[in-house]
């Protein structure tokens, strides 16, 4: 399959905080590339200048071998966008808005109202075409949100967190729209919602603080994890103390160190709870313990030291 | 291709859904019509309302129904006043407070006779308090009579004096008296004439070499002079309302969508451009065409007029599209807007006519975008002024216009950079 999008040592500073420290990667047509991470990890800047909107500080990102710094206008034709946000003309009707963004791509005539047609089937709004898109549900303007950054048949398919704010029966219908769109570009998808990455996503990508902390199939991810589980202890700790307590035992790797929680990894909770949680009471009080089977989370959680909604 | 495709897109969305631009555009019509309602019908044809003076006659003599002749007997003055008898000061009281009339004039009984006794004949005015400039005019033009009418009294002095001596010793006139009479009022009437016979002395009013023809040049088109000013606070108002739509559009993040299609930056920013030049332009036109309609302003040299709403269109564009640039939400571009309007119709002359401001704020005036445009529309419409009269006017509204342009696609610019 040929690489559409490649990404390269992409670097980008806003004052004094590092955005982007050097980020690769690649997605080829066909591949849905999940990128994964908390408010602030670097996603929307990288989307941002993968869309020709900011300007890289350093590195390169091509899109079907087009420069986005140098050709963005170029680069944007064979892109389409889903922004977070429902960005569409509320007094419009779906096939209002979808006609005019599809004016912006040349497209005109009878061909324009074929695509229309075309994309509001696949979107399942063929039946509300003509009605003011106010009236529409929270699901309808996702898919009409989606059907607007795929009208021009784009090679290219970044959507951002697509799915924020649905019920689980709009969100479904959106991943299989997702996975359909994956069919003919190839598709570059950021959610917080792991079990939709899990599902939808060829590869994935793990960023935080503007680095890709991790990057592979699930099954490559999963294997870094090293199939571990994750115990949480929730209270009140000293917890500079921790790391010399457990400093002997050496399946037990601490992972989060605060005042107030603890993450440790550990190949079986079982056997080690009971050691830590006489640790921890040594240096503190344990409210809470919570214990995390070898996930995508798991792995999430022990790069980033943090979950991903936080 | 893509700025008309955004124009046009903005400007179907407004046709579909106007209220509030019609609203807006409604304010200027709304306050010309209010001075329609206040001034009459009588300025709809190209005339000042007349002042109405009533006239409260005790005396009901010969003598005293001239009184009334002092405003209306012609000249210049027979278009400006308007008199009415009242019965007494009750009906006058009544006719000030419901605003219907300037002044009262109350003719004294005894007024002819003392007249004719050569004593001192009193006529009283009362202005009405409710108004300020028309009372002052009545009371002008009666001082300035009296002091004509006192001339003319000292001219027929000598055959009053026959009349009064053949009274006061009860005696019928002799066929003598009679004849020494009617010589003394024509000596009187041949000297009146002679003195006003001087022509030499005359006033000329002197227009600018344009047609002075048709109501467009006559100085009395009251709305030509009113309506520019109204018009051009009204466009401000309206450029602000569309602005605020786009940034509206900019907050639900279609811009950002828009910049992340195949348009490029500056073929967006023309787009959102080209949308509010085209509405305001459609807006002054439209606003044009009621005081023609309705005010009956003679629409003359359009191409003057067109260069004139065409410059400050770009620069009622351009001030708001830099606003919504700098601001943060709608409500600090609201906040900026309609201060900066406000300022602006303060020194150019909207709520105060700038032609009768001291002349460091006339100069002002002249210099703001919208004093400018305002003062060349009134030129235009109220004196007849040509395209090249106008240039200077026409100049100043497109250099601000271009200079504002220049700011609003730098502010524009550096915001779509942090998009």
């Amino acid at each position: 399959m040929s690489v559409l999008i490649e990404v390269r040592g992409l670097r980008k500073r806003f004052g004094d905080i590092e955005a982007l420290a050097g980020v690769s990667f690649h997605v080829a047509a066909g591949e849905i590339y999940g990128l994964l991470g908390p408010n602030g990890a670097g996603k929307s800047t990288t989307i941002s200048i993968l869309c020709g909107l900011i300007k890289p500080d350093g590195g390169e990102a091509r899109l079907n071998g087009i420069d986005v710094v140098q050709h963005p206008v170029d680069a944007r034709r064979v892109l389409g966008v889903v922004p977070q946000e429902v960005a569409l003309y509320s007094d419009l009707s779906a096939r209002e808005n979808l006609a005019f963004f599809g004016r912006l791509y040349r497209l005109r005539g009878a061909a324009l109202q074929r695509r229309i047609d075309r994309v509001l089937e696949q979107v399942n709004l063929a039946d509300r075409a003509k009605e003011p898109i106010e009236r529409y549900s929270g699901g309808m303007l996702r898919r009409l949100n989606i059907a607007v950054g795929i009208l021009h048949e784009p090679s290219i398919v970044l959507l951002d967190e697509p799915t924020v704010g649905l019920d689980p029966q709009s969100r479904a219908a959106i991943l299989d729209l997702v996975h359909a769109i994956a069919a003919n570009a190839a598709v570059v998808y950021t959610t917080h919602y792991l079990d939709e990455a899990e599902r939808l996503c060829d590869r994935l990508a793990i960023m935080d603080h503007g680095s890709l902390l991790a990057e592979g199939s699930l099954a490559e991810l999963r294997q870094a994890a090293g199939e571990r589980e994750i115990i949480a202890l929730r209270g009140e700790f000293r917890a500079e103390a921790v790391p010399a307590a457990i400093g002997a035992a050496a399946d037990i790797q601490l992972i989060k160190g605060d005042s107030d929680e603890l993450l440790f990894s550990v190949t079986s909770a079982q056997r080690e709870l009971s050691t830590l949680m006489g640790i921890a009471a040594t240096f503190g009080t344990v409210r809470e313990v919570a214990i995390k089977q070898p996930s995508l989370e798991n792995l999430f959680i022990k790069l980033t030291g943090r979950g991903l909604r936080e | 291709m893509g700025p008309f495709i955004i124009a046009r897109h903005h400007l179907l969305r407004i046709v579909r859904s106007p209220g509030l631009i019609l609203i807006l555009l409604a304010v200027p019509v709304t306050l010309a019509g209010l001075e329609y309602a206040a001034f009459g019908p009588t300025v709809a044809s190209g005339k000042l309302p007349p002042i109405k003076v009533l006239i409260l006659d005790n005396d009901r003599t010969f003598a005293s129904a001239a009184v009334p002749q002092v405003f209306t007997a012609g000249g210049p003055l027979a278009d400006m006043f308007e008199t009415s008898p009242v019965a007494d000061r009750t009906a006058a009281r009544a006719l000030f407070q419901k605003n219907e009339a300037s002044a009262l004039v109350i003719v004294p009984k005894g007024f002819q006779d003392a007249l004719l006794a050569g004593g001192r004949a009193d006529v009283q005015f009362a202005p009405n308090p409710v108004q300020t400039f028309s009372p002052a005019i009545a009371a002008a033009v009666l001082d300035m009579t009296v002091m004509i009418g006192n001339g003319i009294y000292g001219q027929a002095a000598a055959p009053l004096q026959r009349i009064n001596a053949a009274r006061a010793a009860n005696r019928p006139l002799t066929a003598d008296d009679a004849a020494d009479i009617a010589r003394g009022f024509f000596e009187a009437a041949r000297r009146l004439n002679g003195l006003m016979a001087v022509s030499n002395l005359t006033v000329t009013s002197v227009r600018p070499a344009a047609e002075t023809a048709g109501p467009g040049a006559d100085a009395k088109q009251f709305f030509a002079f009113v309506f520019p000013g109204l018009m051009i606070f009204g466009a401000l108002f309206v450029s602000q309302s569309l602005a605020l739509r786009l940034l509206r559009d900019r907050a639900r993040g279609v811009e950002r969508r828009l910049a992340m299609t195949s348009l490029s930056p500056a073929a967006q920013i023309a787009g959102s451009f080209l949308f509010m030049v085209a509405g305001l332009i459609v807006v002054l036109v439209l606003l044009l065409a009621v005081g023609a309609i309705v005010f009956r302003i003679q629409l003359k040299n359009p191409p003057a007029l067109l260069a004139l709403a065409v410059g400050f269109a770009i620069f009622a564009a351009a001030l708001h599209l830099a606003i919504i640039a700098i601001a943060r939400n709608e409500r600090s571009a609201s906040f900026m807007g309609s201060g900066i309007v406000m300022l602006l119709s303060l020194l150019g002359g909207t709520f105060f006519p700038a032609e009768e401001m001291p002349a460091f704020l006339r100069n002002v005036a002249f210099v703001m975008p919208n004093g400018a445009a305002q003062q060349g529309f009134v030129d235009v419409l109220a004196h007849g002024r040509t395209l090249a009269e106008t240039s200077g006017r026409i100049l100043t509204t497109w250099g601000w216009a271009l200079v504002m342009m220049a700011m609003a696609v730098a502010g524009v610019r550096r915001r779509a950079e942090h998009v």
